[in-house]
């Protein structure tokens, strides 16, 4: 399959995916949530548009306005869950933490599969199609990719920010300057949780059907490998990553049965060669990206 | 933060403070009382419980029993940042900066409190946020500039000196507007040179930002010198305080730690 708008709009996604999975880990905090947000994203959007007949509009395409009230409303759910389970959760510290998000997702799934309005194991088919053909979805991601990036870009130089940063570099050291660090937390976590529901919403459309399987602790592992790929220290890594990743299975197609053991391989040396990720500060810093500096605001451009 | 405290009440007082690790008593009814504007010692052979003692107060570790009063007010079971916003700062004997940023940030993160606008304002970058982040540079900077690390500035923390580091800690503690600075160990790794400065350092840093210092070294002639009252530990039990006059010729303390030091240093 070649580069075509299809395989652009996933990578845009997993961008996205990647940008979700970063926001605690740039707190410090590794959590694997996203895929569960993600899935309620989607099944906000599959419900929405196929239950509710008025949402539906008249004419051939779904209603834009529409749309827009699911990613409202898959945020405000997103985030209301984020807020609940965020405080007791992420009192867990490293892999105690993964363990509890990745059990989040497994939860949401079990519930997902099981639960009569969300169609059990087959599913919500037949989701009704904003956009005529994927030139609208690659629209609607970029746009939410770039809005996202530039939301993250300015949050890395604010006071918020630099405070996630803190408690990633020492969370106890941070505590004792007067850090918040279960506000700051919550916060990143919370963040993380809007970008996946937004993405759930637009990829529910994108793929026509929504089933259990879209939030699944393999899309845990997967996510959290955009970022450690493409590196966790400044958001054009999980950018990088995302799309770099989603795309290679597809541009790997030539090589036939070999591709998943490239794949495989590629995620492998990508972390022994780049510790740190493909992208980092420093790098940046070398290569004179404009829109990172050590602290100083930058001018405006 | 210009409140005058109360004439005679100490700024902070730790009432028969205990700490036990299973069965350790790292700290055994400690009492004592450090006034507003002194600057207090703490003295003690390794693992007598002096930096526990640090961390009781700071809020990272719980007491098993006693109090702690701030202004007369107890502060014992709050988190380490409400600790830290009442003007309690402090450094660490093991270095604890943020490694990967750069020595400017680290001021900055402790100037964090005082940098409070509104997100959407910071995310538009609205003059008026631009001019406050620039004055909280300029604060920062200034910081560093009297630690002596401004050409530092933009070196991550982590690649600094050892005793650049250990005055950028001080830097960092100094950001968040402490009344009290506690100081773990700042001479430890200093080179002979460094060491002699730092009591002058400590006693300008009281006079500029009207500080009161708890500090904790093991180099008994600088706290004798610098100190106006000390008090001694030993296993987890406070065996002398007062003066250093007092203390130097306390026959426990000789007994239990001073011994030929205590000589040398008169
Ligand atoms: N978190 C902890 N868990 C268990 N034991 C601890 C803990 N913290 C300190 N201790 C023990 O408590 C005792 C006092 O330790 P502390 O670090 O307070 O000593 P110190 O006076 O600061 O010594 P030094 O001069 O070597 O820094 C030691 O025996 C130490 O091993
Ligand atoms: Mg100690």
């Amino acid at each position: 399959m070649p580069l075509d708008a299809s395989l652009l709009v996933q990578m845009l996604l997993g961008a996205l995916l990647g940008l979700s999975v970063y926001l605690p880990l740039r707190a410090g905090q590794l959590s694997l949530a996203t895929p569960g947000f993600y899935a309620i994203g989607g099944y906000t959007a599959a419900l929405l548009s196929t239950r509710f007949p008025a949402l539906a509009g008249d004419g051939a395409l779904y209603p834009l306005p529409s749309l827009l009230l699911e990613l409202v409303l898959a945020a405000l759910i997103a985030g209301a869950l984020a807020l609940a389970i965020g405080g007791p959760v992420l009192k867990l510290k490293g892999i105690y933490l993964a363990i509890a998000t990745i059990a989040l997702v497994e939860i949401l799934r079990v519930l997902n599969l099981n639960l009569g309005f969300t169609g059990g194991a087959t599913g919500l088919f037949a989701i009704p199609q904003p956009f005529e053909g994927p030139v609208g979805y690659l629209l609607l991601s970029l746009a939410v990719l770039a809005l996202v990036c530039w939301l993250c870009a300015r949050l890395e130089r604010l006071r918020l920010g630099r405070a996630m940063e803190a408690i990633r570099e020492d969370e106890l050291a941070a505590a004792c300057m007067g850090l918040d660090t279960a506000r700051v937390k919550l916060l990143s976590f919370l963040f993380s949780a809007l970008v996946a529901a937004v993405a759930g919403v637009i990829s529910a459309h994108f793929l026509n059907t929504w089933n259990a399987r879209q939030g699944s602790f393999d899309a845990s592992i997967t996510t959290l490998a955009f970022v450690v790929f493409g590196g966790s220290r400044t958001w054009l890594g999980p950018v990088v990553g995302g799309l770099a990743l989603t795309a290679l299975p597809e541009l790997l197609r030539p090589v036939g049965d070999l591709r998943l053991v490239v794949y495989g391989l590629v995620i492998l040396l990508g972390p022994i060669l780049f510790p740190q990720g493909l992208i980092t500060p420093e790098l940046l810093r070398r290569l004179r990206w404009p829109f990172r500096q050590t602290s100083a605001e930058a001018p405006a451009p | 933060m210009n409140q005058a405290p109360l004439s005679g009440s100490p700024l902070l007082e730790l009432q028969a403070l205990n700490c036990r690790f299973g069965g350790l008593r790292a700290l055994d009814r400690v009492s004592l009382a450090v006034k507003s504007g002194e600057i207090f010692g703490l003295i003690g052979p390794n693992g007598a419980g002096k930096t526990t003692l640090f961390n009781l107060i700071s809020g990272l570790t719980a007491a098993s029993g006693g109090r702690i009063l701030w202004r007369g007010q107890p502060i014992s079971g709050l988190r380490p940042d409400r600790i830290a916003r009442l003007g309690l700062a402090r450094t660490f004997q093991n270095l604890r900066l943020f490694a990967s940023m750069s020595a400017l940030e680290n001021v900055l993160v402790g100037l964090h409190g005082r940098g409070r606008t509104p997100l959407v304002a910071g995310l538009l970058g609205t003059a008026a946020f631009r001019r406050r982040q620039r004055e909280l540079e300029a604060q920062a900077f200034n910081l560093l500039e009297l630690l002596e690390l401004a050409p530092l500035a933009q070196q991550s923390a982590g690649s600094l000196s050892y005793g650049n580091q250990r005055r950028l800690e001080i830097a960092r503690a100094l950001a968040t507007g402490p009344r009290l600075l506690l100081l773990d160990e700042p001479a430890a790794g200093l080179n002979p040179a460094e060491k002699s400065e730092l009591s002058a350092l400590i006693r300008l840093l009281r006079q500029r930002f009207d500080l009161t210092v708890l500090i904790i070294e093991h180099h008994v002639p600088l706290m004798m010198d610098l100190c106006d009252r000390l008090a001694v530990l030993n296993f987890g039990e406070r065996i002398a305080l007062g003066t250093p006059e007092l203390v130097r010729r306390d026959p426990a303390v000789i007994e239990a730690y001073l011994g030929g030091a205590v000589e040398e240093a008169s």
